[in-house]
């Protein structure tokens, strides 16, 4: 990973505001994105990761802000953007596809008028020459009888499809990165597959930078070169998705390796980590992860651990063999 | 589509004999003699009344009356309206038109000005604006329409002298009833224009103006509700974050995107609203002397002219049936996932 990276998050910071007090949501996260590299960010519900991608193109709700840090696009700081400089950033330059693909899309427009608002928004071509690359777009993503499915609406596309249809619209303007928040949650396993599939196969295309959203760490492994690990809204592990696989390190990314289901072996219960995520707002000192660790001292619970570089990796753990 | 137009359309004469019947039933409470003493011109005749009870059957057991009735409507003759002194048909001729016309330039306004204020207040959610424009729609509704008409034709036309009561002006009744004015529509301001006569066209307009900002302010105040509280709906739905991460502008994202969303709502309530004003705007008809279907139909109904009233419901009941198939028409215009089948 010696390439520049084509983005740069820096001590990440974004909280809500919730009776007017803010509380943070995602603490501090740093990383960096290599150009045509597939970073995974893993986590549980309320980790952070789907905030901290809204933040990135500051599509954030509204309570919810960021209150510090940076995001650096080639260098160029995004969360300092003014709106109209941010539009030509959005969708151009980072796209991204979201949860739920048929909530998604405009019910009421076609799926044509939808791609090609897309394309006339950012390039200078008449509606016509925008309705023949909407066509092709839809081709690339594996929709058949393209022409006639333009002048369809979504409820006329299953789940799988919409999602299709909205990786066509996210790399219509072949954009450096496109963040993937949580693609294929809402679809069946085996759609499931074919998505990442495709997302794969376009980024390997386009030498595209993905940030790939999930809980699922066993999909994570399929695309990403590089994984990082989110609780709490802090980054508890990152390494490459070969050795991270290999030698877990943090307690978290060990719990999670072990509950995952293997065709192999077939135990009476699945692993399960005990306990319950944190929730944003609550009052620890420590390590975020400290209630629910099998390895933790008295010192995890009143100190937050640093993250720790080893090699390529990083990991925020007291715990002696992890270091 | 054509099947279910057709399909809503032959429910339109079970609807009308329901009404129609209902109404008729009620007027029979009124004795003979009260039914027929409209038609007496003199009432010291003390045979007339008899002579006209007998001519038209009115001992006659219910539904041979209402039957008559029926027979009578499917060759068109409503019968004759003593309140209006013309016959049924004729009245409804005349008098449907404006108060179509009223509704229509009414609705007009309630639209446009309520989807802008709504969608308006929505965008800025809690700032000055959306309380500005949440006062004067709480404002509005609470303003009962019989003050609102009275208090604007005090000032507009006992102070200004601007906007007068009535329909058209005298001249004007002597342009359209003149050899030279061709009656197209019946409607009056679409015949001034097609007559190319700019002055009828202004002053069939400045008649309007009173009636129908009276009757805009209550409508407008729920429609300002209803876009409002739709366009805040939408406005944190999915698709709207997927339109802002395309990179289209705020306009875009807001005006095409939520905005053809949260038009659904409205039009059910614009055409219920519209079919009201169709057969209630009789208070305000009467307070701007305003020649309307409303108008006529109170005139029949204190005079207990039967006729008159059974020719209003029924023409009433009518414009329900179909004001509802129009709406439900629309629906498709704008929700493609609607389909009339």
């Amino acid at each position: 990973m010696r390439e520049a990276p084509v983005l740069q998050v820096k001590d990440l910071q974004v909280s809500f505001t919730v009776d007017k007090k803010p509380v943070p949501v995602v603490r501090g996260l740093s990383y960096s994105l290599p150009a045509g590299k597939v970073l995974a960010v893993v986590g549980e519900s309320g980790s952070g990761k789907t905030v901290h991608a809204l933040s990135i193109l500051r599509l954030l709700p509204p309570g919810a802000q960021i209150s510090g840090g940076e995001v650096l696009y080639k260098g160029k700081d995004v969360s300092a953007c003014t709106e109209k400089e941010l539009q030509r950033v959005r969708g151009q330059q980072i796209s991204m596809i979201f949860q739920d693909p048929a909530a998604s899309l405009n019910p009421v427009l076609t799926i044509g008028e939808q791609l090609t608002e897309t394309l006339l928004a950012h390039k200078k071509i008449t509606k016509l020459q925008a309705r023949q690359e909407a066509a092709q777009l839809l081709e690339k993503v594996g929709i058949t009888d393209a022409q006639k499915r333009l002048d369809e609406y979504p409820f006329q596309f299953s789940g799988g499809m919409c999602q299709r249809v909205m990786i066509a619209m996210a790399l219509a303007l072949s954009p450096d990165i496109l963040i993937a928040d949580e693609p294929t949650t809402a679809l069946d396993v085996t759609i499931q597959a074919q998505i990442v599939r495709l997302i794969k196969q376009l980024q390997e295309q386009a030498r595209m930078s993905v940030i790939f959203i999930t809980h699922n760490l066993a999909l994570a492994s399929q695309v990403a070169d590089e994984i990082l690990v989110l609780y709490g809204g802090l980054c508890m592990e990152q390494a490459p998705a070969d050795e991270l696989f290999a030698k877990p390190l943090h307690p978290y990314t060990q719990g999670l390796l072990a509950s995952l289901a293997s065709v192999n072996t077939r135990p009476e219960r699945l692993p399960a980590i005990p306990g319950q995520p944190p929730v944003a707002g609550e009052n620890f000192a420590g390590c975020p992860f400290a209630p629910r660790c099998p390895h933790v001292t008295d010192k995890c619970r009143q100190s937050l651990p640093p993250l720790r570089e080893i090699g390529a990796r990083k990991v925020r753990c007291f715990w002696e063999s992890t270091k | 589509m054509v099947r279910y137009i057709v399909r809503r359309l032959l429910l339109l004469p079970l609807v009308v004999l329901g009404v129609t019947f209902l109404l008729f039933f009620l007027t029979q409470r009124l004795s003979p003699e009260m039914r027929a003493s409209l038609y007496v011109k003199d009432p010291r005749q003390m045979g007339a009344l008899e002579e006209v009870i007998r001519q038209y059957g009115l001992r006659d057991n219910v539904f041979k009356q209402y039957g008559r009735w029926l027979s009578q409507v499917a060759h068109g003759d409503l019968g004759y309206s003593p309140s209006a002194n013309m016959p049924v048909a004729k009245a409804l001729k005349e008098y449907l038109p404006a108060t179509v016309q009223l509704a229509l330039v009414t609705m007009m306004l309630v639209v446009f000005f309520g989807v802008w204020f709504g969608a308006f207040s929505a965008v800025h959610k809690d700032k000055w604006q959306d309380s500005l424009a949440r006062v004067i729609s709480v404002g509005g509704f609470s303003l009962p329409i019989f003050v609102l008409g009275l208090l604007l034709l005090m000032f507009f036309y006992g102070k200004l002298g601007w906007f007068a009561p009535g329909g058209y002006s005298f001249q004007t009744d002597m342009i359209i009833h003149g050899p030279n004015f061709h009656t197209y529509t019946g409607f009056l301001l679409i015949d001034a224009l097609l007559n190319g006569n700019g002055r009828v066209f202004m002053d069939v307009l400045s008649h309007l103006v009173l009636p129908a900002v009276t009757l805009c302010i209550g409508s407008f105040a729920l429609m300002v509700r209803v876009m409002r509280s739709s366009m805040l709906e939408e406005l944190n739905k999915d698709y709207v974050r997927t339109a802002r991460a395309k990179g289209l502008s705020k306009g875009q994202v807001i005006y095409k995107h939520a905005g053809k969303n949260a038009i659904i709502p409205v039009i059910t309530l614009a055409s219920i609203q519209f079919i009201r004003l169709l057969g209630g705007t009789v208070i305000v008809e009467t307070i701007f002397d305003y020649p309307g279907i409303g108008r006529f139909g109170v005139l029949a109904a204190q005079q207990l002219d039967i006729a008159g009233i059974l020719g209003f419901s029924l023409m009433v009941a009518v414009l329900f049936v179909l004001g509802n198939l129009l709406s439900d028409i629309l629906y498709t215009a704008v929700d493609p996932r609607i389909r009339l089948d």
